[in-house]
């Protein structure tokens, strides 16, 4: 692996530049991801990608670990902290110069527009997010009836996650995916 | 946690923080700590919540991601993998689907949604130019729905 300074600040740059779009939360940033990292920088194939969220899906924490996986598959262990501080720092800023504004809103009709503005282009980046996904795991028919058998689990259902995770693992080994 | 075994936030203060939230880019939960690290304790706060959101977690995945590497060549570990990843996918939609359920959006709300969704998802359009058009569009249109 090249751990050269100028790739874990290409890194650096990359994931801070999109920090700021992550409009519903990182989820709603792997088509974007998914773009920079396969397609423009060639520095993993689009199953690799799939692979690394699910990996991140099956540890503790918050979901944006999937941005520590893919900044330690380009430049090792300084690479996901790299990526994870770039990813982070500047909506964390944001947030929390913005607190103080939001506060003084809270019962404005701005805040209220803000939202139900926001919330659909939320909505349509999260559903691009999973066909990306689906695009990149979905090798076979039984794979993407995995796909769809976790959409329904979590639409239809309050089952935790990582018990869907378990089962499709187990499925995929008894050779279903 | 914090509402329930601590009594650090009532469900009222909690619930607002998590709308202001939604309204912010970046990680939701990293989001909260930061604003809840700078409610009690300032800028110190904020970076202490922000550390231990992050950096406990970043190590846990890193020993996992580790750990696959080793077994990554075993045709067992890229079948389970293998599975796990179409599955995540799933939970992705899923969630989706669970969020435009959840809002009862009404019908220009969910044109946006598709709009969004094949821009982003199906021609791959760049982020950036995607939501320089459709974030302004949402507002105005929402901002002469309230007057």
């Amino acid at each position: 692996m090249n751990t050269s300074f100028d790739l874990l600040f290409e890194i650096g740059w990359r994931f801070a530049s999109l920090s700021l779009l992550a409009i519903g939360g990182i989820n709603a940033l792997l088509p974007e991801f998914h773009r920079v990292v396969v397609d423009v920088e060639g520095w993993m194939t689009s199953a690799e990608f799939a692979d690394l969220f699910a990996l991140a899906q099956l540890a503790p924490g918050p979901n944006a670990m999937v941005v520590s996986l893919l900044g330690w598959k380009v430049a090792g262990i300084p690479g996901a902290f790299v990526a994870t501080i770039a990813a982070c720092g500047p909506s964390s800023l944001v947030s929390y110069f913005a607190m103080r504004a939001l506060e003084r809103m809270r019962k404005g009709a701005l805040r209220v527009v803000l939202q139900r503005a926001l919330a659909p282009v939320a909505i349509g980046l999260v559903l691009a997010s999973g066909y990306t996904l689906a695009k990149a795991a979905d090798r076979s028919i039984g794979a993407l009836a995995l796909t769809v058998c976790g959409a329904a689990a979590i639409a239809a259902t309050r089952v935790n996650p990582i018990w869907v995770l378990a089962a499709a693992a187990l499925a995929g080994v008894a050779g279903i995916a | 946690m914090l509402v329930e075994e601590r009594a650090w936030l009532t469900d009222r203060e909690f619930a607002e923080l998590i709308g202001m939230c939604q309204v912010l880019p970046g990680p939701n939960v990293v989001n909260l700590s930061v604003m809840l690290g700078a409610r009690w304790q300032g800028p110190v706060g904020s970076l202490l919540a922000l550390t231990g959101i992050l950096f406990v977690p970043v190590i846990a995945v890193l020993i996992l991601a580790t750990f696959y590497a080793s077994v990554a060549h075993t045709p067992i570990a890229g079948s389970a993998i293998a599975g796990a990843s179409a599955a995540a996918a799933g939970l992705i939609i899923g969630t989706a689907i669970r969020l435009t359920i959840g809002s009862r959006p009404p019908m220009r709300s969910l044109l946006l949604a598709a709009a969004v969704f094949l821009a982003v998802g199906v021609a791959q359009a760049p982020l950036l130019w995607v939501l320089a058009v459709a974030v302004p569009l949402a507002i105005a249109v929402e901002w002469r729905a309230s007057q």
